[in-house]
């Protein structure tokens, strides 16, 4: 019975310590697919809750693809309300209201590096992200799987759910246009 | 990842994301880590919940088949249908004597009574 309760905690301990190692990554991911930290702060906590619930019991070796493709389904789900709200919007002018002005949002952040420094390391930052955010959703989550996170094809497509031959094909148009916007930053 | 896999200004693109995610604000890295508890603590209410529930089911089985076994004839009916067997084996002398208000040892002991009654009447004689 300890014994068993020891393995538990184990157990605990690794989910907790995954989730920590992926859990920024993650963030950035669904920030740049979506363009906005509110929106992909709840993609990821949803991509947590859906992982733990259906993967948490699979092999640790397992894990990072799995919790990406969670993730990713996320991020398809989110591009397509955000499609039928845009679509609903358009016909109806709807216009949603305005963000209420928070405090918190506005505090001084203490790990802030001030703005000379924040200024040089941003650019470069900046032109990355608005580089990632053009293109379409498929090629970034390619470019993010492959290049980033360093899966091989085959992971990529199984995380993608997709086939290795698309998954290159995507990374190779990725590439392509990153190089393009990129030219003078990285 | 092979190194060489790629062209050498995304290794900079890599570096840069990697920043990026390491230099997260303190708010967002709050909400972040109450994210992943609340995660956790999802996966404990989940076993919580099985886990009594389980235990009720597993004593409801075991309650069921004890009833059943006590229940059950010293022989099986070898057909399906031992319930309609029982039914039809079922006299209402039986029904009598179990809601009769006579203690069961008087049944249990009918040939004796019989016996004492006849040496009585023996006597008497």
């Amino acid at each position: 019975m300890t014994q068993h309760v020891d393995v538990a905690k184990a157990d605990e301990r690794a989910l907790d310590e995954f989730l920590k190692q992926v859990e920024r990554r993650g963030l950035r991911m669904a920030e740049l697919g979506t363009g906005n930290r509110e929106d992909a702060l709840d993609l990821v906590q949803d991509a947590m809750f859906g992982f733990v619930r259906h993967y948490a019991h699979k092999p640790a070796a397992e894990w990072a693809p799995l919790f990406y493709r969670v993730l990713d389904n996320r991020l398809n789900d989110w591009h397509r309300r955000t499609r039928v709200r845009s679509r609903l919007s358009s016909v109806f002018g709807h216009r949603d209201g305005k963000v209420e002005d928070d405090e918190i949002a506005r505090a001084p952040d203490p790990n802030d590096p001030g703005p000379l420094r924040r200024l040089a390391g941003d650019r470069a930052t900046q032109a990355l992200d608005r580089a990632l955010q053009r293109l379409p959703m498929r090629q970034r989550q390619t470019f993010l799987l492959r290049v980033w996170e360093g899966f091989d094809v085959a992971s990529t497509a199984r995380t993608m759910r997709c086939s290795e031959g698309s998954v290159k094909t995507h990374l190779s148009r990725a590439l392509t246009a990153l190089r393009r916007e990129l030219e003078d930053h990285v | 990842m092979n190194p060489s896999e790629f062209p050498e200004w995304t290794r900079n693109a890599k570096a840069l994301l990697d920043v990026s995610a390491q230099s997260l604000d303190a708010a967002t890295l709050s909400r972040l880590n109450r994210a992943r508890q609340s995660a956790l603590a999802q996966r404990h209410r989940r076993a919580g919940w099985w886990l009594p529930a389980g235990l009720v089911s597993a004593c409801m089985l075991l309650l069921a088949v004890g009833i059943w076994q006590k229940r059950a004839p010293e022989h099986p009916a070898t057909s399906s249908s031992a319930s309609s067997n029982a039914m039809a084996n079922f006299q209402p002398d039986d029904l009598q004597m179990v809601s009769g208000e006579d203690s069961l040892d008087l049944y249990q002991n009918l040939d004796f009574y019989a016996w004492l009654d006849a040496q009585q009447s023996e006597g008497d004689g």
